[in-house]
């Protein structure tokens, strides 16, 4: 009995010893900066305040949500709306794209798909780059030319809010399709075909076959890629911030997820305080939205 | 029969021709960067241009190599990328081992603290880790970026090969356990020749992200020497002219490359080495 016990003690102490140096690792680096987050939040540290700031309590927080010009609730407005419209778009193109891929005697199929997850392999920021500098630029951008070449006068797509939302929008989709069409494709080859030809037997068509058969069949297969890619579009923040709002570069639109609202409060005026409570809210809205869609380590389940 | 077989191949061909259509709108921003990269007359302005060049020329490309110190942006990129690799894996392995095999008090706290961590966007305490990093005399240096890339890796690498190891049955380190093999060569021998698959793919993940991430590199470096090939990229096309663009194409699929080679060459392992996290939704 008690030797049992010691090697009981003996086997923790040995699964700490090896987690450990994981562990403080992220202790150090990830979990001590958010609680110094929380604590920079309480004050009114900015870029005259930089050593010499005090507490003051709650004040960014209200600033923050008590305030609505201060913008932090109509960029959370504008990221709610910009995740559905982005979820919504790529779900149905990609689920298109999938069964087209899927469509019986298809020669080329792997072909197609290898081009059609090519965006996928390169680097993100590249492309973001690559699509504001050449497509959309108002000079010399591919899309003007075309304009010009249609005989109408250049545009400039990332001036106003909704046409630069909408170019955003088509950037996002361009980066995020290739992942979604991958794994739509792969639950619509795992559903069993013998459905289907029931299904047809009893002279079911298009819609009913999909709306009966394949949406529920692929439906908890791709559930967990697609909550991944709800939070992804969530805290998207390249495709907005390296489209219109450089440091130095802003195109003139002014549309704001929540992260480039932290991210221009923190480096760009310098509120340091106030960012840093936007940040707190922002991983606050985190854990409770992982929360209501249940995620949980695969074995409680 | 035969109209049936006539609808079946004009169905086809209006497939083909859709899928045509989508994958060449895919590949026009990299073909028209491509195309400008190797103009020889960059036309941008008049309305001349087409996508296959009059004049080809490597010249945007000597440029890359010759104007902007490139190559020693690529040496940070590189070194930075290894560090954290061999950081993130070096302590994400036995600890994802441990969590996946071993119960003991406290676990399952931690398993749940991670989630929340791994959706936290690092990006959020910027401001906190700059004001920590910066009296100890790292900002504005490698090791400086290596702790931040780490950290947010570490939880990631955890998290994932976890995941995986979940998958590999027991019973084999089991028997091996009763053949009187001690702990540490039973994870030598037996569980990293398995996990080789995750190992490889969080590999590469922590690679691309330390080679494609810009933000921290641009606040927490200054001078273009410390750049890493994203910051490089990033300031290059922060004079946004159209005398800059085509050379900056040629940096941007030069950049690319590696990126692309490795992400092709591991594509099939994609599937089996990402575990989605090991999350449900």
């Amino acid at each position: 009995m008690k030797k049992s016990d010691k090697k009981k003690k003996n086997g923790i102490l040995v699964s700490y010893l090896w987690s450990a140096p994981s562990l403080i690792l992220i202790s150090l680096i990830v979990i001590f900066p958010i609680l110094y987050t929380g604590y920079i939040s309480l004050t009114n540290m900015n870029v005259y305040h930089w050593f010499n700031y005090d507490l003051i309590g709650l004040q960014n927080y209200k600033e923050a949500l008590l305030v609505f010009d201060s913008g932090f609730l109509s960029a959370l407005m504008l990221t709610i709306i910009w995740t559905a419209v982005n979820m919504i778009v790529q779900l149905v193109i990609a689920y298109v794209l999938a069964s087209l891929l899927n469509t019986k005697g298809l020669k080329l199929r792997n072909g197609y798909r290898t081009l059609l997850i090519f965006p996928w392999a390169m680097p993100g920021y590249v492309s973001i780059l690559l699509w504001k500098t050449g497509m959309f630029n108002s000079q010399f951008g591919l899309l003007n030319q075309w304009m010009e070449r249609l005989g109408f006068s250049p545009v400039k797509w990332l001036a106003d809010d909704l046409s630069a939302f909408i170019c955003c929008t088509i950037v996002n989709l361009w980066l995020a399709l290739p992942f979604m069409i991958t794994i739509i494709d792969g639950a619509l080859q795992s559903v069993d075909q013998s459905f289907y030809e029931s299904a047809l037997l009893d002279g079911a068509g298009w819609l009913k076959r999909t709306w009966y058969i394949t949406i529920p069949s692929i439906k908890p297969i791709i559930a967990p890629s697609v909550v991944i890619t709800i939070f992804t579009t969530f805290k998207q923040f390249d495709v907005i911030y390296l489209m219109t709002q450089q440091a130095g570069a802003k195109t003139g639109a002014h549309i704001h997820t929540i992260l480039t609202y932290a991210y221009e409060n923190a480096f760009i005026t310098n509120n340091y305080g106030y960012s840093s409570a936007v940040s707190m809210i922002i991983f606050v809205l985190l854990i409770i939205f992982s929360y209501a869609i249940n995620i949980k380590p695969k074995e409680e389940s | 029969m035969r109209r049936r077989k006539g609808k079946q191949n004009l169905k086809l061909l209006l497939v083909n021709l859709v899928l045509i259509l989508v994958c060449f709108v895919t590949f026009v921003p990299i073909l028209y960067a491509f195309s400008v990269s190797i103009n020889e007359q960059n036309s941008l302005l008049g309305s001349d241009f087409s996508f296959i060049p009059k004049q080809v020329t490597l010249e945007n490309y000597r440029k890359v190599f010759t104007e902007e110190p490139v190559l020693m942006w690529f040496r940070n990129s590189l070194l930075l990328a290894v560090s954290t690799v061999v950081i993130s894996l070096g302590t994400g392995v036995p600890a994802a081992y441990i969590f996946s095999r071993r119960k003991f008090p406290g676990r399952n706290v931690i398993l749940q603290l991670l989630i929340l961590l791994y959706a936290f966007p690092s990006l959020l305490s910027m401001t906190a880790l700059y004001k920590l990093l910066s009296p100890m005399g790292l900002i504005n240096t490698k090791v400086g970026l290596i702790i931040v890339y780490t950290g947010t890796m570490a939880v990631f690498a955890l998290w994932n090969m976890k995941g995986y190891f979940d998958t590999i049955p027991i019973e084999i380190e089991e028997s091996a356990m009763i053949d009187g093999a001690d702990p540490i060569r039973i994870v030598l021998k037996i569980v990293i020749p398995l996990a080789k698959p995750t190992i490889a793919v969080t590999a590469m993940m922590v690679l691309i992200y330390v080679w494609n991430e810009y933000i921290f590199a641009i606040n927490f470096m200054t001078g273009e020497s410390t750049y890493t090939l994203a910051a490089g990229l990033y300031s290059l096309q922060a004079n946004e002219t159209s005398g800059s663009w085509p050379v900056f194409s040629a940096a941007s699929l030069l950049v690319s490359l590696p990126i692309l080679i490795i992400f092709f060459a591991m594509q099939r392992n994609m599937a089996s080495g990402l575990t989605s996290g090991g999350v449900k939704g």
